[in-house]
């Protein structure tokens, strides 16, 4: 067991390091007690589910089977962990309910998604990874983060922000979904099982990307316990 | 396999574009961010000033006002009593001739009023004016104030200095500190019913702490300031120390009573010259 995984590190490098590095937030959000802030209960939450679905694709990969499903149920998973942090965030009603809306339709929209590039779901072994999902998601998620961004700027209440966590969370997602617009709608032709085009070092783009969000979340977390901004 | 070349190229530009984007955006609200901080602390900084230049204002006009009466009180009515005493001993002289028992002791009696009178307005106008402050100092100063008060009162009054010669301070320090300590006092006498009361003056090289200490019910300022108790003593000695950059403690001895401890930095002596008397000084205030 132990054997195969880690020939497919050693093949895999790249795709495995996000795999494990997740371990370290979820880490130092237990050790840094920041669960006790609901926005990194909600982060914490998100954390485990990734390393958990991460780890089932690690390990389906080790055995060469597509691992494409996970991938594709983890797209509407990952948006309602995240979307809910700004939820929790956001301050605006409004805006707050745009959120609250955008999350069925996105849920429904992905599925719809998944059915539509995979006509029989029952052939796990020629599953594709799904066409619009992970676009529309890095754009809607981008627009949540520049949303929160412009409150921040606009409402002045965060006297130091290299300080305070959140801000680094938002800074590692930016960064996250900035590299994988553009490079989300080719992945699913890349990731065919059969006649995969070849995007060569792009397609490591996206794995880069995560620990670099990762790290940032990491950083964002060894900020606890910091002092409440609650003026 | 062109095409795919090209698609991937296309591909990189742009995705390194967003993170460039990306990177803009991070960089850009936290500059922003730290600017818009700069500003508003200046202005609240400007405001503060503001505020202090107002109180320090107010609090000299009140000083100059008390010169001004003190004064008043000393050259019209002290002058005044002094040649009504003149004129009445020119009198008793006339009378004393006479020998008339009756008339003789009412001119006593007035004697001894005069007399009595001037003593109190001399008291009253040095009460206004701490003189013995501006002539000799702390130390003599708040010694003297203690001794007109265990004269009149069953209390002890005990004063200590860490020091032999207390230096002379800025005459700003110098009255901040004995009108706090002055309502310190006032405030254990009126409000603790104490028997004991201890001051003490600790002077270093950059502090000046001023401890007093009473024996009495003891009280809670936090619960006063709540509760919008304080009377204008206690936020008195607040923005006194608020305009030399002084703080405050109030703390509870273990053996009951109550504590209160002043600190103020030492400031370097400013020119030395009484506050003119009157017309007394408006300053103008600028932004
Ligand atoms: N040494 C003390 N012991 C017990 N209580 C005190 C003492 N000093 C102050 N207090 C309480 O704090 C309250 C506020 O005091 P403060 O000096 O501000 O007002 P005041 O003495 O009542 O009025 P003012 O000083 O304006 O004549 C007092 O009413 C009293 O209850
Ligand atoms: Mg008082």
């Amino acid at each position: 067991m132990l054997e195969i995984y880690i020939s497919y590190f050693a093949r895999q490098p790249l795709a495995s390091i996000p795999v494990f590095l997740t371990l370290i937030p979820i880490v130092l959000i237990w050790k840094r007690k920041a669960y006790l802030d609901r926005t990194f209960q909600i982060l914490a939450i998100y954390l485990v589910a990734k390393f958990a679905i991460d780890f089932i694709m690690f390990d389906w990969a080790s055995q060469k089977k597509n691992t494409v499903v996970f991938y594709n149920l983890s797209v509407p998973v990952r948006y309602i962990l995240t979307s809910w942090m700004f939820y929790n965030k956001l301050e605006i009603k409004r805006y707050k309910n745009w959120l609250l809306l955008s999350v069925p339709v996105f849920t429904s929209f992905s599925i719809w998604d998944i059915l539509n590039t995979n006509p029989s779901l029952s052939d796990l072994h020629n599953h594709k990874m799904v066409l619009y999902s992970t676009t529309v998601e890095s754009l809607l998620m981008l627009f949540w983060i520049l949303l929160y961004f412009y409150n921040t700027i606009r409402t002045l209440k965060i006297p130091n922000l290299l300080t305070y966590p959140f801000f680094w969370v938002c800074s590692g997602l930016l960064l996250y979904y900035s590299s994988f617009l553009f490079i989300a709608p080719v992945l699913h032709y890349d990731s065919k099982w059969e006649q995969w085009l070849d995007m060569g070092f792009l397609s490591y783009v996206p794995y880069i990307f995560e620990c670099v969000s990762i790290v940032l979340f990491s950083i964002g977390i060894s900020q606890f316990p910091s002092p409440r901004y609650a003026k | 396999m062109q095409n795919n070349e090209e698609l991937k190229l296309a591909l990189l530009i742009a995705s390194i574009a967003m993170l460039m984007m990306a990177f803009f955006v991070i960089s850009f609200v936290m500059y922003y961010q730290k600017k818009r901080f700069e500003e508003e602390k200046k202005i609240s900084d400007i405001e503060k000033n503001y505020n202090r230049l107002l109180l320090d204002t107010a609090l000299n006009s009140e000083e100059t006002e008390r010169r001004r009466i003190a004064q008043d009180l000393h050259d019209d009515i002290g002058t005044m009593l002094s040649l009504t005493k003149l004129s009445l001993n020119q009198l008793s002289k006339m009378i004393g001739t006479t020998g008339d028992e009756k008339e003789d002791q009412i001119m006593k009696k007035s004697q001894s009023l005069v007399e009595e009178t001037i003593l109190h307005v001399r008291r009253i106008t040095r009460d206004l004016v701490p003189t013995t402050l501006e002539r000799f100092g702390l130390l003599e100063a708040i010694e003297e104030f203690i001794d007109k008060l265990e004269e009149d009162n069953n209390l002890v009054i005990s004063f200590q200095a860490n020091t032999e010669e207390f230096p002379r301070q800025g005459q700003k320090l110098e009255l901040t500190l004995y009108r706090i300590m002055q309502e310190l006092v006032n405030n254990a006498i009126k409000h603790a019913s104490c028997s004991r009361i201890e001051i003490s003056l600790e002077s270093t090289e950059e502090m000046i702490g001023l401890r007093v200490t009473d024996n009495g019910v003891g009280f809670d300022p936090e619960k006063i300031k709540e509760n919008n108790l304080a009377g204008l003593g206690l936020l008195g000695i607040e923005s006194r120390l608020a305009i030399v950059n002084g703080t405050v403690q109030y703390e509870k001895p273990l053996n009951g009573g109550s504590s209160a401890f002043a600190q103020i930095p030492v400031m370097p002596i400013a020119e030395n010259k009484p506050e003119p008397l009157h017309p007394f000084r408006r300053e103008r205030v600028n932004i």
